[in-house]
């Protein structure tokens, strides 16, 4: 049981909590992530911690509201509670390198795990430029992130209302591409590193291809265990099945096989729409 | 003067559920014995002698089975009194006869050599040892018993770390717990049990049952550290560095993949991560429980091992037509009996000597069919016994809207790659000594970490062994120190 120390809302659908995980805080790295369950009869969801302290032995997890378990989370959990499971450190941490000048791009929440890797290649001597893409109002970790490494450029987007989320999100990914075209043809980059949802570092990984320059993306299956005994989380990755919870996250984008990727992401759609519709009957009805 | 005993060939049924019913739902199929029955089918035992009893020379953590028996038979007025005395004898050997009662292929081992089965039906043991420690549960007569057993020791004899909480760990840290010494069990899963809680269906053992069998160890005084994966929470240096001595559980919980075209397809589900969903996560009851699980109409299950078993009959009660396809033949099956059997009166089909070479999807990336090659069988045997299959070249194809495979497990690397001083073999197992001592000294291992997949009860015949090799071990350290 791992108590919940603060709990705000930083951005809309976008929750900060700081909690008591003393055995992850020692030893988690950049790069790794926790495999948390919140409630009893609940599931378990991969995390990643943003920021630690291994004294006072805390870990900070910044959680977008997308579906039944993360709302549920949003909805439910007060300072002072205490969440049920946190499993991690878990996963490689990121290789620790003097790779030179890097682009390290985040996608909605996705900059909230770009965070600890960017820092430490910023600390560690590298050139470290972040890019946000996001919606207006989901904007995190600016004032984080201007510190924390060289340039920090926040490109956001407006949400029309007349539209439906699918529609708007494409002018995420637009915007995202161009950005980063923009930037590749006017400065010379050593690695692009990106997280986001799979169909955004598809789209991205695609316009980097053009310039030739490495590229790393921390990619995003299903994962049950977090542990390698299951497989939910088999990916390919240069012709081979990999399990991303343990071999990775991190992958050579050249390697993936993006349309398996993308396509065993969606597996669980259908329920994980009625798990949310369901819930917010919950919701709406102030409880049973 | 000895009556000649007057033997009883059969032996005394236990109910199940019927079959129209236990597809529906999760219970528990067999319903066990009461007290009448139990000590009916107790009485057929002819009480060899505990020196040559074959039966406790089957069993792998040799439990005194005709003296457990025997106190059964001493007390049949006092039902009560004659479970405390049954499940002392029982506890003396294992701390979990509720689990290994149910989940053991007894007809391999205790129920093999009983003489009685030369005349007959072998003594019903695994029933008798089920039966002994839930009727000791449901009537309270555990807590008497262990103070009894706690009486041996304050956990001063030395501290001992148990990796991994599966029925290895847990034999080991309970009878180090029984010793005197002070166990903390480190777990990477939310809930401990390993294999019996993920792996083993709830209708061959509830996990209820399960919960309760390992409260009682906490009882004995083993702490269970959940969400601590030991090579990335914790490393082994550092366990070496706060404890006398280290005990290796983690088993074989990575899946096989058939290296084949279109695994990484939709609703193509390792055994692993189909059970785990189900067992673990509960998903046959969502959405009260969060956690998803998919099937359609027609299941394939590829392989014919218990797990293979498992992931048939859970399939089968999620509402969807199950076929286990196996490579090789009926005979050559590795799963309990009693399970193949359960399977068959459930409504699942089996397939045999069909080789999948390829799995096919529709647009949507959905597996659709699985292609097979026909094999046939050799009159050679491999290593294990079984015969060797030859393709036939002859191929067909199965539709199928689901698929679990269920080909195997290897251990996993997580703590090997991280403590690079522990020596392997190329399959992944820990290599040990004949006292079960890895490559570096005080670590000791057992159960599917050393062996590759095997069984619950060969894991807690190794946690046994383990835990008087650590005993000796510190007891040396310490006269040394």
């Amino acid at each position: 049981m791992y108590k919940i120390l603060e709990k705000k809302e930083i951005a809309m659908r976008n929750t900060w909590y700081k909690i008591h995980a003393p055995h992850v805080a020692r030893k988690v790295q950049p790069g790794q992530f926790v495999i948390v369950r919140a409630f009893k009869n609940g599931e378990r969801i991969p995390l990643t911690p943003v920021m630690w302290d291994r004294e006072e032995g805390w870990i900070v997890l910044i959680v977008f509201t997308r579906g039944k378990t993360t709302a549920r989370m949003a909805a439910e959990l007060r300072e002072g509670d205490e969440i049920l499971n946190i499993a991690g450190p878990l996963g490689n941490p990121v290789e620790m390198k003097k790779f030179g000048k890097i682009l390290a791009i985040g996608a909605y929440t996705g900059i909230v795990e770009v965070y600890p890797i960017a820092k430490a290649w910023q600390e560690l001597g590298n050139d470290v430029t972040t890019l946000h893409v996001t919606f207006e109002p989901m904007v995190v970790l600016k004032g984080e992130m201007e510190n924390a490494v060289g340039r920090h450029i926040l490109e956001t987007v407006q949400i029309d209302m007349t539209k439906s989320f699918p529609e708007n999100m494409k002018n995420v990914t637009k915007r995202l591409t161009e950005k980063v075209r923009e930037l590749l043809e006017k400065e010379h980059f050593d690695l692009v590193f990106m997280v986001g949802p799979s169909g955004d570092q598809r789209a991205v990984f695609e316009v980097v291809k053009e310039f030739g320059v490495p590229m790393k993306a921390d990619l995003h299956p299903i994962m049950v265990d977090g542990t390698g005994m299951c497989g939910a989380c088999r990916v390919t990755v240069g012709g081979e099945v990999k399990f991303a919870c343990i071999d990775g996250p991190e992958f050579d984008a050249y390697k993936v096989d993006w349309d398996v990727l993308i396509s065993r992401s969606g597996y669980y759609t259908d329920m994980e729409m009625m798990a949310m519709q369901e819930y917010m009957k919950v919701l709406q009805g102030g409880g049973q | 003067m000895a009556v000649k005993p007057k033997l009883i060939k059969e032996r005394i049924p236990t109910p199940e559920v019927p079959v129209e019913e236990r597809v529906k739902s999760f219970v528990e199929v067999n319903l066990g014995y009461d007290f009448a029955s139990a000590l009916k089918e107790a009485e057929r035992c002819i009480q060899c002698p505990p020196e040559y009893a074959p039966c406790i020379k089957g069993c792998p953590v040799h439990i005194n089975i005709p003296g457990f028996l025997k106190a059964l038979r001493e007390n049949p007025d006092n039902p009560d009194e004659a479970v405390k005395n049954a499940l002392r004898v029982i506890w003396n050997d294992n701390t979990l006869p509720a689990v290994t009662g149910r989940v053991c292929p007894q007809e391999e081992q205790c129920e093999a050599p009983c003489v009685m089965g030369k005349v007959g039906d072998p003594i019903n043991i695994g029933k008798l040892e089920r039966f002994v420690a839930d009727y000791a549960r449901k009537h309270g007569i555990e807590e008497e018993l262990l103070r009894e057993f706690m009486a041996n020791g304050d956990g001063t004899k030395g501290r001992v770390a148990v990796v991994g909480s599966g029925p290895a760990g847990l034999t080991c840290a309970g009878e180090l717990a029984k010793m005197g010494y002070e166990v903390t069990v480190f777990e990477a899963l939310h809930r401990p049990g390993g294999v019996l809680i993920y792996g083993i269906p709830e209708f061959r053992l509830p996990k209820e049952i399960l919960d309760k069998e390992i409260a009682k160890l906490r009882e004995l005084g083993v702490e269970i550290k959940l969400d601590h994966i030991v090579g990335k929470t914790v490393t082994l240096e550092e366990l070496l560095g706060e404890y006398d001595a280290v005990f290796i559980g983690t088993g074989a919980g990575t899946p096989k993949l058939l290296n084949i075209p279109g695994i990484l397809l939709d609703r193509i589900y390792t055994a692993n991560e189909f059970l785990t969903r189900i067992n673990l996560m509960k998903a046959y009851l969502f959405p009260e429980y969060d956690e998803p699980i998919a099937v359609g109409e027609k299941t394939i299950v590829i392989g014919a091992g218990n797990t293979a078993m498992d992931a048939a009959r859970s399939a089968l009660r999620l509402g969807t037509e199950v076929t286990i396809a196996y490579r090789r033949g009926r005979e050559d099956m590795t799963a309990r009996i009693e399970e193949i059997h359960h399977a068959e009166e459930e409504g699942v089909k089996f397939e045999f000597f069909l080789n999948p070479v390829e799995f096919i999807g529709d647009e949507e990336g959905r597996v659709k069919a699985v292609k097979f090659e026909k094999m046939r069988p050799l009159e050679e045997r491999d290593r294990k016994g079984k015969r060797k299959i030859v393709g036939t070249g002859e191929y067909v194809t199965l539709e199928a809207d689901t698929v679990i495979i269920a080909i195997g497990l290897e251990p996993n690397r997580i703590i090997s790659e991280e403590a690079t001083g522990l020596k392997t073999n190329p399959d992944g197992t820990l290599v040990v000594d004949e006292n079960l001592m890895t490559s570096i000294p005080g670590v000791f291992a057992g159960g599917d970490a050393i062996r590759g997949e095997a069984t619950v009860i060969l894991a807690m015949g190794d946690g046994k062994r383990a835990a008087k090799a650590i005993d000796a071990y510190i007891r040396r350290k310490k006269a040394n120190a």
